[in-house]
């Protein structure tokens, strides 16, 4: 189930969010910054979706505040009308996946979140990716540096040691795949 | 007309020439040839009258006319007679003004008889015949006959003397007092006539030229021995005085009419500043003679009288100068300047001493006067001319003037014309400008509005949006939801009370209720319900605020309830301000309703309540610490009721200076873009439309609070 917070100030929205993804999602929700950021902490969120209109801090305002801290979930806002400048701001600042406007689409959001929890996947696979291929390449620039050792100190390879390099190439094709 | 009268008086004064000349034609035997003088210093010192007649210091004297000269010493003139021819006869001295004169008749060395004849004297020649001094030769039988004479005067002592019968000197004396009441009838006439025109015309000239006559004619009486005519005796301080004083104004008076008369100041002022030179030379002569210095005096009467002879060529370049009247004025002076050589040669003996020589003077003075008063009456002629010329100018001018005027009247109307016609282009200008100002001024206005309409917009769309957003949203998991509880109420539904394994199936229903969570869904329909009838509440809500505040009957006045509008209009701004403010309402319930326009107060209220909030913007406190206070009562002031309305922030405050422009239009305190600056320009306009009054106080760093009183 993916993990999503939404944080808004009116508690209706989050009663109605609740009942309609409950079903599909684990949701958290709150109506205070400090107790997202605390959920944050203790939950494997995926998604953030966020409210911008609230009295104490903005939406933009509030991940800007937790990007440094938790930069993997993907961050969605969600407002009541479209001020470009909130937009410019989610965008430049927040650096938003998705932009909704209310009321939403019940479908569509669903979609969104999916969609949101699929790109943080993908993203947490193709670093992990990653991280193996770099491993590969290193042992694969191990071994080349041993065939340049040999072939330099002899020059004259013994048939062990021809049998190792050609060993030791078949590896490293292998590694980089 | 007028030349041919100067040509008459010329004839006529030919003719008086003519027959002075006449009367005068009779010529005297003057005796001075045999007359003897003894000098002063030889006469001091003999002592008595008989040692001087028989004195040897005689010396005889040669002119006809002897002249003894002028100094204060006394003189001596002995005349040997013949006793037997000349006894009975008169010696008669023709010379009137001797100061001091005493005749001796010495027979054969004695004293017979002696006579005090000196202008001092006069009282005592009543016996002597005519204005002369005589003296009688007695009839004496004596073999030596001698007059002596002793003399002393302040005036040169002229001698012409004669012998004659008394009938002779009666005659002689008569016929000169004829001459003489001629030529002061003349004085007179000129006199009279002169002060006659003086008064009559005004002019100055005429004044002057009546005392120059005074003085010259009072000049001849005095000299020929007609003073006694005014008894001057009786004074004889003044007596002896009388010839200098009247030489000394005569001189005056000529110099004063001259000057005037030949205009000198102006033809010829090196004359005129000359005059007043021998001006001031008469007067010291006059002090002098009231002084005493007599001689002196005369001296300089004398050497004043040299001025005279400056009087022509001062005509002379006067005439050259276009003065016409300078011509009399040059022919009488000739006349009178002969008639003074005349007089003068005479008494120096070059001429003979005559009756024609001797009424040269007067005469000549007579003419003189006369063609002055023809030279006067041709300057007044001239100064009409003048004055005719001048006024004759004066009319062109003022014509010429008057053209000008004209003239510059119609350029200037043409100047009026072309100015007004610039300032009704300027006008037209003008009026276009202000009405593309008072256009720019609508849409600005207009664009105030539209722009606080979309502030609206954009506030109750997100104010609608949530409620919107959750009912809707709860609706569809209220379907979900039921869908579950109506799963359960089938299976409850399909339970059959008979069937054995009932108990097996309530576990199921017991088991499918567990799997949904149905206490959990009863709590969530609960509260979806919940926030669905809230989001009924608000949305009516919101849509009532919008009804009463965007009411479109806004620019009529009807009653409406402040509170009312106050309400409607915060509830439009909540949103916007959830996030800078909160606002605190203290709305007095006993409000009366007010006549007002509400859809413009409700612009005002928005107005002033967002600049409130904006001002504690950016202060770095939560929302809730931006508290706007919104305060309605009911107020009584100045004996009227007000409905007031208070809105308080404690945001930055404002500087006297700022608070004192904030309703100019266009003044703002916000950022290029943020604001038009009308916003509170437009809120004092809908105020003074309600003649609602508007105070502000603030402080800087403390707030602001607007007071509005709206009359009940």
């Amino acid at each position: 189930m993916i993990n999503v917070l939404y944080l808004d100030d009116e508690a209706h929205n989050l009663t109605a969010f609740r009942a309609a993804f409950r079903r599909d999602f684990q949701v958290h929700v709150t109506t205070e910054p400090t107790e997202a950021v605390r959920i944050l902490r203790d939950q494997p969120i995926e998604v953030i979706i966020s409210d911008q209109k609230m009295p104490k801090l903005s939406g933009v305002e509030f991940f800007e505040l937790i990007m440094p801290d938790y930069p993997d979930p993907v961050r969605m806002l969600l407002t009541g009308h479209a001020d470009i400048d909130a937009v410019i701001d989610a965008i430049n600042k927040g650096q938003i996946y998705k932009y909704i406007s209310k009321p939403w689409n019940e479908v569509e959001l669903k979609g969104l979140v999916q969609e949101a929890a699929d790109l943080f996947h993908h993203r947490r696979t193709m670093a992990s990716e990653g991280a193996q291929l770099m491993d590969r390449m290193s042992e694969a620039r191990v071994h080349a540096a041993r065939i340049h050792r040999m072939t330099e100190v002899n020059a004259s390879l013994t048939e062990e040691q021809t049998g190792e390099i050609a060993r030791m190439s078949s590896e490293i094709i292998r590694l980089l795949g | 007309m007028s030349s041919r009268i100067g040509k008459h008086r010329v004839r006529f004064l030919l003719w008086v020439f003519f027959m002075a000349g006449w009367f005068g034609a009779d010529a005297q035997q003057f005796l001075g040839s045999r007359m003897e003088a003894m000098n002063a210093e030889a006469g001091q010192s003999l002592i008595g009258v008989e040692r001087v007649a028989v004195s040897e210091d005689w010396a005889l004297l040669e002119a006809a006319v002897p002249n003894l000269g002028l100094d204060d010493e006394v003189k001596w003139v002995r005349l040997t007679l013949d006793p037997r021819s000349e006894s009975g006869q008169l010696i008669e001295i023709q010379n009137a003004g001797i100061d001091e004169l005493t005749g001796f008749m010495v027979c054969d060395g004695k004293v017979v008889a002696s006579y005090e004849r000196g202008v001092i004297d006069q009282h005592n020649w009543d016996e002597s015949l005519g204005t002369y001094p005589t003296f009688p030769i007695p009839l004496v039988e004596c073999n030596e006959l001698v007059a002596l004479f002793r003399m002393k005067s302040a005036k040169p002592i002229l001698l012409p003397v004669r012998i004659a019968g008394p009938r002779e000197v009666l005659r002689d004396s008569h016929q000169r007092d004829v001459l003489f009441a001629a030529y002061f009838g003349v004085i007179l006439v000129m006199l009279l006539y002169n002060l006659f025109l003086f008064f009559s015309v005004g002019d100055r000239s005429y004044l002057e030229y009546s005392l120059f006559i005074l003085m010259i004619g009072g000049t001849q009486f005095v000299l020929n021995g007609y003073g006694s005519f005014f008894q001057v005796d009786a004074f004889p301080w003044l007596n002896l005085r009388i010839t200098h004083f009247f030489g000394v104004f005569s001189g005056l008076t000529t110099i004063v009419f001259v000057q005037n008369f030949l205009r000198l100041s102006r033809y010829v002022p090196w004359l005129h500043k000359l005059l007043n030179f021998y001006f001031v030379v008469y007067l010291v002569a006059f002090v002098l003679a009231a002084a005493g210095q007599l001689i002196w005096s005369y001296n300089l009467i004398n050497f004043c009288a040299v001025a005279i002879f400056f009087f022509i060529p001062g005509a002379i370049i006067t005439m050259r100068k276009g003065y016409s009247p300078a011509k009399y004025f040059l022919l009488a002076f000739t006349v009178f300047i002969l008639a003074v050589l005349v007089f003068v040669l005479k008494d120096a003996g070059i001429i003979p001493y005559n009756q024609w020589t001797f009424f040269a003077l007067p005469l000549g003075s007579a003419i003189e006067m006369v063609l002055l008063s023809l030279a006067l009456a041709s300057r007044i002629t001239q100064l009409k001319k003048e004055s005719a010329v001048a006024r004759e100018e004066q009319l062109r001018i003022s014509q010429l003037n008057e053209r000008m005027v004209r003239e510059q009247n119609t350029v200037l109307e043409e100047r009026v014309r072309d100015r007004t016609a610039d300032l009704e282009e300027m006008n037209s200008t003008m009026r276009s400008t202000l009405e593309e100002l008072q256009t720019a001024q609508q849409q600005l206005v207009q664009s105030e509005k539209l722009a606080s309409i979309g502030q609206l917009t954009a506030g109750i769309a997100h104010e609608l949006n949530n409620p919107i957003n959750f009912v809707s949203s709860s609706a569809q998991s209220l379907r979900r939801d039921f869908q579950d509880m109506n799963s359960v109420v089938d299976s409850v539904k399909s339970l059959n009370p008979e069937s054995e394994d009932l108990s097996a199936s309530v576990v199921a229903i017991k088991q499918q209720l567990a799997q949904l969570d149905i206490e959990f869904t009863q709590k969530e329909i609960d509260e979806l319900l919940k926030g669905i009838e809230d989001g009924t509440t608000r949305t009516s809500e919101i849509v009532k605020g919008l009804r009463i505040f965007s009411r479109m009957d806004g620019d009529n006045f009807i009653q409406a309830q402040l509170n009312e509008l106050i309400e409607s209009t915060l509830i439009i701004l909540r949103s916007n301000l959830k996030d800078s403010a909160v606002v605190q309402c203290d709305l007095a319930a006993d409000l009366p309703p007010v006549t007002c326009q509400p859809g413009r107060l409700n612009q005002v209220f928005m107005n002033i309540v967002t600049n409130a909030a904006q001002a504690m913007e950016g202060l770095g406190r939560d929302a809730e610490e931006n508290v706007v206070m919104v305060k309605t009562s009911r107020v009584e002031s100045i004996g009227q009721s007000w409905a007031e309305v208070r809105i308080k922030d404690c945001g930055v405050g404002m500087s006297e200076t700022v608070k004192s422009q904030i309703f100019d239009p266009f003044f703002t305190t916000k950022q290029v873009g943020e604001g038009t600056g009308l916003g509170l320009s437009i809120v004092t306009g809908i105020l003074s439309d309600h003649n609602a009054e508007v105070e502000v106080e603030s402080e800087e760093g403390v707030g602001t609070e607007f007071i509005i009183r709206f009359p009940l």
